[in-house]
């Protein structure tokens, strides 16, 4: 569903991300891990169509982000680090506007409209002006935003932060209902994040990356099968990063 | 390009639940109201004025089209100058604070479609800043008899005018993050254009043909004076089509231009 070729991005001498290739498959969840900084939000930038790779690309559901945009757009939802939301809109006049500008048919705009407010636990709150939500519900509706038009690939960076534990515990429950189901309605969800048990709770694959480069691609049961946890590798990947920056002159 | 209207109205309905619509329109009919009030004023007296010198072959001449009418409509094309950055200040600039930016760009809108929506919505509401403006010289109508043609060309001429500031504004709100900066640079941008006839009249560049005639030119108020005359040239129009489409042009490259970075 999502294939990452090479993609890189420079920003004049800095290199943010430096040929990551990656793919995804239909209902997986896919856990995007690094230290802040490590090009993350640029990668998943570049898949969203956000940013051109400065080299390499992408498809999503087979179709190239260079050459049709607009089809490889419309299949992805996604939630941005910050929510794109307009604090003077409702609710519901805020996901419908989305609905709109994703190509959601008119006849169908209401029920899935109806139906992504739902999902995200935002039925009572459906009329009220976004401004004045708390913060948590401000992340829910970033992410009815993303899965409004039901895209079959969801893009996801750092759905969680700033949540409360419980939560928390409701948006990982929606992410992971989002990929299970059947057939045709499954989600393919990569998602950002440092909170590393948030990892083991949803995904099932891991890709890390630092320095904008894939150190780890692997499945999250694989990497913990020898009694390490995640957190010791994500530890060691810095450190051992860390050492090499020292060997180097760098740190 | 169906996804236009979209754009257009979620950008109106924004403007419509915030107080900046209803300060600006309250400012503008309180403005539009003294102008009209002064230019009445002024024309009584200056009637009067003729009548005590009895100066009937300067009577003849004066007319409510030419000298209040006139008048008036340019008195509104600078209040518009002061009140279109306050419409266009938040057009692209609040996009890019509220993190939407991400949201248009990522969805399967063209920037054309981004573009034209939000052009379309600052039109809308000059639409309806000149219909109010219109209200004042229909009074006219009442109780004299000014020539239609030269009335409702002239309103003709202010929407143009209108939607040429639109496209200047929406230019500067695509520049910056900053309402506040956006709201300069357009408010520099759109005296910059008024003064540009002054320039002109000091004659130091030139005579008929030179490149102070150019200058003129480039200036919306020329083209409105002669659409106040009642003119409707084809050259007029295409002067205001051409500085729309140019602004709107810069504007999307503007736009764009987070994908280059």
């Amino acid at each position: 569903m999502i294939e990452a070729m090479n993609l890189s991005k420079r920003y004049g001498d800095v290199v943010a991300v430096d040929g990551v290739s990656f793919s995804v498959g239909r209902g997986e969840v896919v856990g995007f891990l690094g230290p802040n900084g490590a090009g993350k939000t640029t990668t998943m930038r570049m898949l969203t169509g956000f940013l051109p790779p400065t080299d390499g690309t992408a498809r999503i559901c087979g179709h190239d982000i260079f050459e049709e945009p607009l089809e490889a757009r419309r299949a992805v939802g996604y939630l941005p680090e910050m929510p794109p939301l307009y604090p003077e809109m409702t609710v519901t006049s805020y996901v419908d506007y989305v609905a709109r500008i994703k190509d959601v048919p008119r006849r169908e705009r209401r029920d899935k409209v109806g139906r992504a407010l739902e999902r995200c636990g935002l039925a009572d709150v459906s009329r009220r002006v976004i401004g004045t939500l708390s913060k948590g519900y401000r992340q829910r509706v970033g992410l009815a935003q993303a899965i409004v038009h039901e895209p079959p690939v969801l893009i996801l960076d750092e759905p969680t932060i700033g949540l409360d534990p419980i939560q928390i515990g409701e948006i990982r429950q929606l992410i992971a209902d989002l990929a299970g189901g059947d057939g045709d309605s499954r989600h393919t969800v990569i998602l950002s994040t440092h909170i590393l048990p948030e990892v083991e709770a949803i995904c099932r694959r891991v890709v890390m990356i630092r320095d904008g480069r894939k150190t780890v691609d692997a499945p999250l049961a694989e990497l913990i099968r020898d009694g390490h946890g995640l957190e010791e590798l994500f530890a060691r990947q810095v450190s051992h990063d860390a050492a090499q920056d020292v060997a180097e002159g760098r740190a | 390009m169906k996804r236009v209207p979209t754009v257009a109205w979620r950008e109106l309905r924004s403007l419509f639940v915030s107080p900046v619509a209803y300060v600006l329109m309250s400012l503008f009919a309180v403005l539009a109201g003294l102008f009209f009030i002064l230019g009445v004023a002024a024309f009584n007296a200056w009637v009067l004025q003729l009548q005590q010198y009895q100066a009937f072959d300067q009577l003849e001449k004066i007319n409510l089209s030419d000298h209040l009418v006139a008048n008036y409509y340019d008195s509104i094309g600078v209040v518009l100058l002061f009140l279109v950055p306050g419409i266009t200040m938040g057009l692209f600039a609040a996009e890019k604070t509220n993190g939407t930016q991400e949201l248009l760009l990522t969805s399967p809108l063209t920037i054309w479609d981004v573009v034209l929506g939000k052009f379309a919505a600052g039109a809308a509401f000059i639409g309806i800043l000149v219909a109010m403006v219109a209200a004042f010289p229909g009074l006219l109508f009442v109780y004299g008899d000014p020539e239609l043609g030269k009335t409702l060309t002239g309103l003709l001429g202010l929407l143009l005018v209108g939607w040429t500031y639109v496209a200047i504004g929406a230019f500067a709100s695509s520049v910056t993050r900053s309402q506040v900066v956006s709201f300069l640079i357009a408010f520099v941008l759109l005296l910059c254009l008024l003064l540009l006839p002054a320039i002109s009249d000091l004659g130091v560049l030139g005579g008929a043909g030179g490149l102070g005639d150019a200058l003129k030119w480039v200036s919306t108020g020329e083209h409105l004076q002669q659409m106040m005359q009642g003119l409707v040239d084809t050259s007029d129009l295409a002067y205001f089509a051409v500085v729309i489409g140019s602004f709107l042009l810069l504007t999307k490259a503007s736009v764009e231009s987070v994908r280059w970075r």
